[in-house]
């Protein structure tokens, strides 16, 4: 089983679209997948149409009061489920706090999963927290998407640094310019500017696309709904790269 | 990926009304009818259905779809698993049957079936066009919350293929079982009944029931075990001859094999013209087969060998690999050649009807009537005789010919306790067989260490002629000399394995076989 996070300490750069997006494709190709939405906004879960609820809330999945099996939901599409966002997960850090190991507690629930599923994706709320440096533990692959602007520069520094830091098992930190608009000349430079040597940046740009947004009022990923548009293709170039070979 | 499927027929397994269905499920969901799909649904399995043994089953589905280029299809590749969880569904591009594993695309369907298949290779078990249709229902959100698959024949692609009924299957959805078992019951309204998973063989085997009355004529246990053995080898001529996988000539090897044991086993009781025509018949036909498998062997074996080598590279062995695939290609011709004539059509048909004469002949009256049960003590009791003598004449002198020899008997005596397995206690034969076959393991490493070692000293002759690289030479005197020591390992393990099988628990279990007699 191979995990892989949606990440940014900034919100709105399109981790979820991302998260939702690649997901569909991984289990398109055949790998048994599942999505965690761990952002209580619930935007991957709204999108699947699926309600954000989770019984005993983020406390008894953290506690193992329940187990995470039991919160599962299948989607609309073949090989793929969804761990749905929940409103308590807004208290997941306390809930964290209070458990043994509290870095690596969601690595752990996932681990009673790994014979299920083939590819596990988790779509991250926007923030540095307890969260975070569990899901720098349970991943094997950070993917982190940039809107091309000199302060998404400094955030993925800060990121890099918050990863290296980080003791233990570290995932593979992989960039990628989402909502990019190539009109911007601002947005060519920076998208030309970024150091390739210490993090790896992904060839793939996403572009500032509507049918994108639309992801939230057809409540469905784009490949499903516009396969052959432009943003299903670049998202499933990003797969190519990105995808655990 | 929990979902589990409920397939519900109607009582008379006539046609199902779409239009009543989905009238009854829209009194509690929203129902979205997808358009009519004509798929064409081959099952496929191995040979010897080692899927359905391992309660996978997997389809290779073919919808037609209208693409840029006119009709076109649609492929994919649906693993079923045992527990009912929902199958794994994998898009393909022109797949052709017969197969091995490795042209799945990777990913879990190919690990899972690899893992079980081995070195068989896929082959269409059965193969149906089916209209589909797909209903979808769904709650106020709009998810979907359950599926309904109305499946019916279309036309069977093989005439003679009985078309499964009618059936509706509700998939189950994870997390919505609530809503999977409403569907169920408003279904069930509509008076349709549980359809049993169909059954579509693989093998197509009828191997006949085993004769077990100890009092029965001898020459009939004989006529049915030779029978069996016939069978094996019809069925597994076309895929041997079609070069599907190595399992073929395998098998269709064992049964000559026991065949040719199982003459020499019945010689007392059997009529002459078994040991005069039919027991040299079936020997050149092992001889015939012979090279073809021990090059399939080399070549299984080689990435196993490959790991032998300490200072070569495993790609050194590759001319190797060149030189196995070229040399049994042509033995492959030579065989098929051989299996194409008149000679062996004529033995195949001849035999058959000489077992068909066996039972219902008089009876040879230069031979001996005896019963299944005397015939197996008595048989028995010489082949343990026998391996019990040579075994004890061997020393820490003997050539390598003595193990040989030791290990023909051990054979003869497997074979005993097979042939007349359905004669002797169950419990005591498997024991007696696993007890045998860790002596035959030694008497096998021994001798197949040497018989390697001399095949690759030929392979390494031929290799050289045809300008070889100095690596591959290299590589190869490494696996000689790892042979060598394994057969100094196998020859110091005799003694022990030996000692073993001549232990009081082993003799007291051969006494209750027949064989302390």
């Amino acid at each position: 089983m191979k995990v892989l996070a949606t990440y940014n300490i900034k919100g709105g750069v399109g981790k979820t679209t991302t998260a939702v997006n690649l997901a569909y494709l991984a289990a398109r190709e055949g790998r048994r997948t599942l999505l965690w939405d761990l952002d209580p906004q619930a935007a991957a879960t709204y999108m699947f149409r699926v309600r954000p609820r989770v019984k005993g809330g983020g406390h008894a999945l953290v506690t193992r009061r329940r187990p995470i099996e039991e919160a599962l939901k299948a989607t609309d599409f073949d090989n793929l489920d969804l761990l749905p966002a929940d409103f308590s997960y807004r208290n997941m850090d306390l809930d964290l706090d209070d458990t043994k190991k509290r870095t690596r507690r969601l690595g752990q629930l996932l681990d009673t999963v790994a014979a299920e599923y083939d590819m596990v994706i988790l779509d991250c709320p926007p923030s540095i927290s307890l969260v975070s440096e569990n899901v720098l533990h349970a991943s094997d692959t950070l993917l982190v998407p940039l809107i091309p602007a000199t302060l998404s520069l400094r955030t993925l520094d800060q990121l890099t640094r918050f990863v290296a830091d980080s003791q233990g098992s570290r995932p593979e930190i992989v960039a990628f310019f989402s909502m990019a608009d190539r009109r911007k000349r601002l947005h060519r430079d920076v998208i030309d500017a970024i150091p390739r040597d210490r993090t790896r940046v992904a060839e793939t740009v996403i572009p500032a696309l509507s049918i994108i947004e639309q992801m939230a009022e057809r409540r469905a990923p784009v490949p499903a709904f516009a396969p052959t548009s432009r943003a299903a293709q670049c998202y499933e170039q990003l797969w190519a790269e990105v995808r655990p070979r | 990926m929990i979902s589990l499927t409920r397939a519900l027929k109607a009582a008379d397994d006539g046609p199902l009304e779409l239009e009543s269905i989905v009238a009854v499920l829209s009194a509690q969901f929203d129902v979205a009818t997808g358009s009519k799909r004509l798929v064409r649904r081959r099952r496929v399995d191995t040979f010897d259905g080692r899927l359905r043994a391992a309660g996978l089953t997997l389809e290779h589905q073919l919808t037609a779809v209208r693409g840029s280029s006119g009709r076109d299809s649609a492929e994919q590749l649906v693993l079923a698993w045992p527990d009912g969880s929902s199958p794994l569904v994998v898009p393909v591009k022109d797949v052709r049957w017969p197969a091995p594993a490795d042209v799945l695309p990777s990913g879990p369907v190919r690990d899972a079936v690899a893992a079980v298949i081995g070195v068989r290779a896929l082959m269409v078990a059965s193969d149906e066009r089916r209209r589909m249709r797909r209903l979808e229902l769904r709650n106020p959100d709009g998810k979907i919350v359950a599926r309904v698959d109305l499946d019916e024949p279309a036309s069977p692609t093989a005439p003679a293929q009985p078309a499964q009924p009618a059936q509706l299957t509700v998939r189950r959805l994870r997390g919505y079982d609530d809503q999977a078992r409403r569907a169920d019951s408003l279904l069930a309204s509509l008076g349709l009944r549980a359809a049993e998973q169909g059954d579509i063989s693989g093998s197509g085997s009828e191997q006949r029931a085993p004769v077990t009355d100890r009092a029965v004529d001898a020459r009939v246990l004989l006529s049915t075990a030779l029978n069996g053995f016939l069978l094996t080898m019809r069925q597994n001529l076309p895929g041997l001859l079609d070069d599907v996988d190595t399992e073929f000539l395998h098998d269709f090897r064992v049964a000559v094999r026991r065949s040719r044991a199982t003459l020499k086993l019945g010689r007392p009781v059997l009529p002459e013209v078994m040991q005069s025509r039919w027991e040299p018949a079936f020997r050149w036909l092992g001889d015939l087969t012979t090279p073809v498998r021990d090059l399939d062997v080399y070549e299984l074996d080689l990435p196993a060998m490959s790991r032998w080598l300490v200072t070569a590279d495993p790609a050194d062995l590759d001319p190797l690999a060149t030189h196995l695939r070229s040399r049994r290609s042509v033995a492959r011709k030579a065989l098929v050649r051989s299996l194409r004539s008149a000679r062996f059509r004529r033995l195949v048909m001849e035999w058959g009807e000489e077992l068909a004469f066996l039972v219902d002949s008089p009876g040879d009256e230069n031979r001996e009537q005896r019963s299944a049960g005397l015939l197996a003590d008595q048989t028995i009791a010489r082949a343990y005789r026998r391996v019990a003598r040579d075994g004890a004449l061997i020393g820490a002198d003997s050539p390598a010919e003595d193990l040989h020899g030791l290990r023909k008997r051990c054979k003869e005596l497997r074979y005993a306790l097979e042939v007349f397995a359905p004669m002797i206690d169950h419990a005591a034969s498997r024991r007696a067989v696993a007890d045998l076959k860790d002596l035959q393991d030694v008497l096998g490493r021994f001798q197949d260490s040497e018989v390697q070692r001399q095949a690759l000293r030929g392979f390494a002759e031929e290799m050289m002629a045809g300008g070889t690289t100095a690596g591959a030479m290299l590589a190869m005197g490494e696996l000689i000399g790892h042979l060598d020591v394994e057969q100094e390992r196998a020859r110091r393990a005799f003694d022990v394995a030996f000692a073993r099988f001549g232990r009081p628990s082993s003799l007291q279990l051969m006494h209750r076989l027949g064989g302390g007699r």
